[in-house]
């Protein structure tokens, strides 16, 4: 598994440094608020509700098992003992004393784990697909090339402060489990018909208030090309995007106002003067030597006698949360976090240290951290999964239910969050109770549910089968909510249901819409499917009859 | 020329306009400590000739297109970025443009620039600044040359090549 080197690791302590000068400034009254957020957001500092909340990077989604016991110290030492695993490869601890940050930071360092640039109006933590590497049909492991963007974007001289923030995602196998297209820019590692190892990019997608679908603006930039190409695609943003409103800051106002052809227009004009630099050319020896260090841990293996345990919860288990690795013999298995009445995502230092613990037993040391919250042991032999199950399950890591509809994605909402509108965690658990039964569950099979707090769209609503957004009437909360939304085979926002419904009623209205998929769902059919085919008015009926 | 005889002269050139905009005694000190007149980008497209031959600068403004002054950009004695608003990041890009790509030659100075920004103005083809005076009395190498490393080619030629 690939690791910083020293000289990576200086740097992160020369950063903790001077964010630490920074800090002593502000405190000291030299250093203005308004500069200090701006400073301090570029370092992953957020002034919440109650305290400091911090965002740790966990670069391309993967962790080794020390990096996860050192995640699980700092929420000993310096939180209240747990953290909250994001949708975007992320751990956000919410009780940060600013006094302590510096020590947090610190720490952090020694295992390479960092909060630059998690969050301000620059290049955001570099997402992949949590499965890189893992499985068949993939065209290339997204990670060498996020590593590669992430360096050369860190502390960019020209693109560290741009209008709004710049949260790009790469993809290299069949199945999009990164939402690409809803980044402001994606990436999908494509082969051309020379067999050329590329990109097709796409900009200006996002989620928020005004949900838009990414345009391609680039069908193939051979890999060599990539940082040229990125930095045009920046380029023409910083020069051109908004900054005069406060809402319109995101690329995509920028690709919508110009249009998607004139933007790519630009970018190509500028990206014709800078692709031929040689300082810009990725070197492709540099290239595969990366890779090696991305390189899979283990060989494919016979198992020539192996009959798995005949269990009816394992097979439950097993049927929703292990999926086939493309090494012979191993599995890829998936734990959620999510407990009745928490935060999806949050875990205790407890379970991380378990997860670790289990990870070093069965998965070669290693784990991954996915948009949908869950944390996956991504090589584990075959012949081992039963023993790992029976491990998650003492500790109440393996319920049935993960997999299905209960298994919910939720942001912090307003129990946690100043910007939120709406409480997301309650309903989450209040959906929950009301699909307990585990046959039902099972017939219901995988359907999204997510909740956002906010317009700010942090759990991706959009992009759920239902989704739900918080908001406020009257000063009471309301759910806005919207069905359909999907990412893995193709990109698609959810429509508008209708009205939004109150607090009190969402949880029939979700109800109401799982059971009109389920009384007209043939044979195996997903609820996109069913929905492309019946359309929302049966939705619609039922919900507001 | 006299500094009240430069003022006269570029009145002269510049008229009416000046007074109703930017006042004229706008001037910033350069590298060897000479005071230098500045004019708008607008003042300078619609004065060229007349301008190019009274060694003025140009101060370049965040919403101001650099790619008016490309084809003039000889006769320009010293271009002037305003880096005053702190999260307005165009700067960066004009001093990229100005310097990598159109190789412009003579002083690109920061003016109103922050401490904390000195390193991102440097590498993106910044050649020298002028500080905020809020600024005065604080340690500038912390933030000029704060990081062993820099992950990325940069104008100033800083940068580490051999991890890409």
């Amino acid at each position: 598994m690939y690791q910083y080197s020293p000289e990576d690791s200086k740097f992160l302590v020369e950063r903790v440094d001077q964010f630490e000068k920074q800090l002593k400034r502000h405190l000291d009254g030299d250093l203005d608020a308004a500069k200090f957020r701006s400073l301090r957001l570029r370092n992953g500092l957020y002034m919440e509700l109650h305290a400091h909340m911090l965002r740790v990077a966990i670069p391309y989604g993967t962790l080794n098992t020390t990096q996860l016991r050192a995640l699980a110290d700092v929420a000993d030492k310096y939180d209240r003992g747990f953290g909250h695993f994001t949708t975007r490869q992320n751990i956000q601890y919410n009780w940060i004393e600013l006094s302590e940050i510096a020590n947090l930071l610190r720490e952090l360092s020694s295992v390479g784990l960092h909060a630059i640039q998690t969050s301000g109006k620059a290049t955001r933590n570099i997402t992949a697909d949590p499965l890189s590497g893992l499985t068949e049909g993939e065209i290339a492991d997204a990670r060498p090339y996020c590593e590669l963007i992430r360096r050369w974007f860190n502390l960019h001289p020209e693109f560290s402060w741009l209008p709004g923030k710049f949260k790009i995602a790469v993809n290299g196998a069949k199945l999009d489990e990164t939402a690409l297209r809803v980044h402001d820019l994606g990436l999908r590692l494509v082969r051309n018909n020379e067999g050329e190892l590329g990109f097709t990019v796409y900009v200006g997608g996002g989620l928020g208030a005004a949900a838009m679908v990414a345009a391609e603006t680039a069908s193939f930039v051979p890999v060599e090309d990539i940082l040229s190409y990125l930095e045009s695609a920046m380029r023409i943003y910083n020069l051109k995007g908004r900054r005069d409103h406060l809402k319109k800051l995101r690329i995509k106002f920028l690709v919508r106002e110009l249009g998607a052809g004139e933007y790519s227009r630009l970018v190509d004009e500028d990206w014709k003067q800078t692709r031929d630099d040689p300082e810009l050319k990725l070197n492709l020896t540099h290239l595969s030597e990366l890779e090696k260090d991305f390189a899979l841990p283990i060989k494919p293996l016979v198992l020539d006698d192996f009959e798995d345990k005949v269990d009816f919860n394992y097979s439950i288990w097993k049927k929703n949360n292990v999926r086939a690795h493309k090494i012979s013999g191993h599995s890829i298995v998936n734990v959620s976090l999510t407990k009745l009445g928490a935060a999806p995502g949050d875990a205790t230092s407890e379970q991380m240290r378990i997860l670790a613990d289990l990870a070093d037993q069965y998965g070669y040391s290693e784990l991954r951290t996915t948009k949908r919250q869950t944390i996956v042991f991504p090589h584990v032999r075959k012949d081992q999964v039963f023993d790992l199950w029976q491990s998650l399950e003492k500790y109440g890591l393996a319920s049935p239910h993960q997999g299905t509809l209960a298994q919910i994605v939720a942001c912090p909402g307003g129990d946690y969050c100043d910007l939120a509108k709406a409480v997301s965690i309650p309903i989450a658990t209040r959906v929950q109770q009301r699909f307990d039964d585990m046959d039902k569950l099972l017939d219901i099979g995988d359907l999204n549910i997510n909740i956002s707090g906010c317009e700010n769209s942090c759990a991706h609503h959009h992009v759920a089968d239902i989704g739900l957004l918080g908001m406020q009437k009257n000063g009471e909360e309301y759910y806005q909510i919207t069905v359909a939304g999907e990412t893995l085979y193709k990109t698609v926002i959810g429509k508008k249901l209708g009205p939004s419904v109150s607090g009190d009623n969402v949880v029939d209205a979700v109800e109401d819409i799982v059971n009109v998929y389920l009384d007209n769902r043939e044979e195996e059919e997903k609820f996109t499917e069913v929905f492309k085919r019946i359309g929302i008015k049966p939705f619609k009926e039922k919900v507001y009859e | 020329m006299s500094e009240s005889n430069e003022l006269e002269a570029l009145s002269a050139t510049l008229g009416a306009k000046v007074a109703e905009s930017r006042p004229l005694d706008t001037s910033v000190l350069n590298k060897d400590n000479e005071s230098i007149k500045l004019v708008s980008v607008e003042q300078w497209i619609e004065n060229v000739n007349e301008l190019s031959k009274l060694g003025v600068g140009v101060i370049v403004k965040p919403s101001d297109d650099v790619k008016l002054l490309k084809g003039t950009l000889n006769d320009v004695a010293l271009i002037a970025l305003d880096f005053n608003n702190f999260d307005d990041g165009r700067g960066y890009s004009q001093a990229y443009l100005l310097s990598k790509r159109w190789k412009y030659a003579e002083e690109i100075i920061g003016i109103n620039a922050h401490l904390d920004q000195l390193q991102f103005m440097l590498r993106s083809g910044v050649t020298s600044y002028k500080l905020l005076e809020s600024y005065e009395g604080f340690d500038e190498h912390d933030y000029t040359n704060g990081f062993s490393i820099c992950y990325q080619a940069a104008a100033n030629n800083s940068g580490l090549k051999e991890k890409f």
